[in-house]
């Protein structure tokens, strides 16, 4: 199936009131069907995962169904992830992610507030979350969120997005040959199409049920930089220094980000970061 | 869920709420009581993150006496079975937390704990 071209967005009026329609209730409608589409871990998210030390407690923004809560595989229960989103009909089903013997610590949360200890998780990962955010603002105030759950000293973050430039393999298409990719990335809808066999029997309908419902969800589409761009932002409001750690000993409370990787991969952005202090 | 691992890191994060907003407190709590894998590993490596004083008052709270009240050196096999069973072994199922400064309810429902806040309770 060739791509299919998406239709942009254009943000109007309250931002947190266009978010609410146009993402977390579409989410509370298709979280079924959703979730059966979203099994698979990424492999960088993995290996980020597995490279945690026994004894992390971790932070999961946005966390969908969950699917990132069980890992590593490999040593279950040595890290606890916590999974926080803004759909409850998510949160349901990543209360039992990867197994149904195993209960997950989930909390019903927005990504913009931060009802935690302050620094007390040691990682935080946000993966297809912040390209729901429908400013610029909103998105750099979640990077800046997820930046001051995690510990100052060492503190580690794992961010995915959604990217303009999509891979072969994807079904969809951001901007035409003849567009000219912007910088500050694109707002588009990105439709869900229901199928009727995942059609909750008691969600409105007005339309007849053996037609599958479409339901279109706002995305900001990230541009090449724009996420590192959010991520220096982010880091200069906090009055954190952006760089390797410094190799001398007490130069007094110097607080930093380091920008571990810096990517691209199949049609998303990403950006590794580790918090420092000496 | 809101089982004692989660509840120790959570705090009251209404507009301007920034002193006293920890623990919160649980009111008309439903536990249950689920077996968990014993990792004394993952243990020994989260209990420096522990408010060691906040998890022992909320666990008597919640009806278990087994933790000392300060947090030992020696980390024998019953002490971590206990701490494994107070951090990861009782849910709470329903009810709610009460921030100690602000008074903000949060509610728990289905195991579930709502941190959502109005609009104008962010700050």
């Amino acid at each position: 199936m060739a791509p299919r071209a998406l239709a942009a967005a254009k943000v109007e009026g309250d931002p947190q009131t266009y978010e609410d329609q146009n993402v977390h209730a579409v989410y509370d409608e298709i979280a079924a069907h959703f979730s059966s589409t979203r099994y698979k871990p990424w492999p960088i998210i993995a290996n980020f995962l597995s490279s945690l030390t026994t004894g992390s407690v971790g932070l999961d923004s946005g966390t969908g169904n969950g699917k990132y809560l069980p890992l590593p595989l490999d040593r279950p229960g040595d890290v606890w992830t916590i999974g926080m989103d803004r759909s409850r009909n998510l949160l349901e089903i990543a209360k039992n992610a990867g197994s149904e013997k195993v209960m997950r610590e989930v909390v019903w949360g927005n990504v913009l507030d931060n009802p935690w200890r302050s620094g007390i998780f040691d990682y935080a990962i946000s993966i297809a979350t912040i390209h729901h955010l429908a400013t610029h603002e909103r998105r750099r105030l979640a990077v800046k969120r997820l930046i001051q759950a995690t510990s100052p000293s060492q503190g580690r973050l794992l961010i995915y997005v959604w990217a303009i430039e999509q891979d072969e393999l994807s079904k969809r298409k951001v901007i035409s040959e003849e567009e000219q990719p912007s910088a500050n990335g694109k707002d588009v809808v990105v439709p869900w199409v229901l199928s009727k066999e995942m059609q909750s029997s008691s969600s409105p309908s007005t339309q007849k049920d053996d037609q599958p419902r479409v339901y279109n969800r706002y995305y900001h589409m990230f541009a090449k930089g724009e996420l590192a761009g959010l991520v220096l932002e982010a880091a200069q409001e906090l009055g954190l220094q952006v760089g390797a750690k410094p190799n001398e000993i007490g130069v007094g409370n110097l607080q930093g980000l380091e920008i571990v990787q810096d990517g691209w991969e199949r049609s998303n952005y990403y950006v590794e970061l580790r918090r420092w202090q000496i | 869920m809101v089982r004692l691992i989660t509840h120790n890191l959570l705090a009251c994060h209404a507009k301007d709420c920034n002193t006293n907003n920890f623990p919160l407190q649980f009111k008309d709590v439903q536990l249950e009581i689920r077996e968990a894998d014993f990792n004394p590993e993952f243990l020994k490596g989260f209990m420096p993150k522990i408010e060691w004083k906040a998890l022992v008052e909320t666990a008597i709270q919640l009806g278990d006496t087994s933790l000392p009240l300060e947090q030992p050196e020696m980390l024998d096999e019953e002490f971590l079975k206990n701490l494994h069973h107070v951090l990861l072994e009782i849910h709470v199922e329903e009810g709610s937390m009460t921030c100690p400064n602000c008074k903000h309810v949060y509610p728990i429902s289905n195991g579930i704990p709502n941190m959502l806040l109005a609009e104008h309770e962010i700050g």
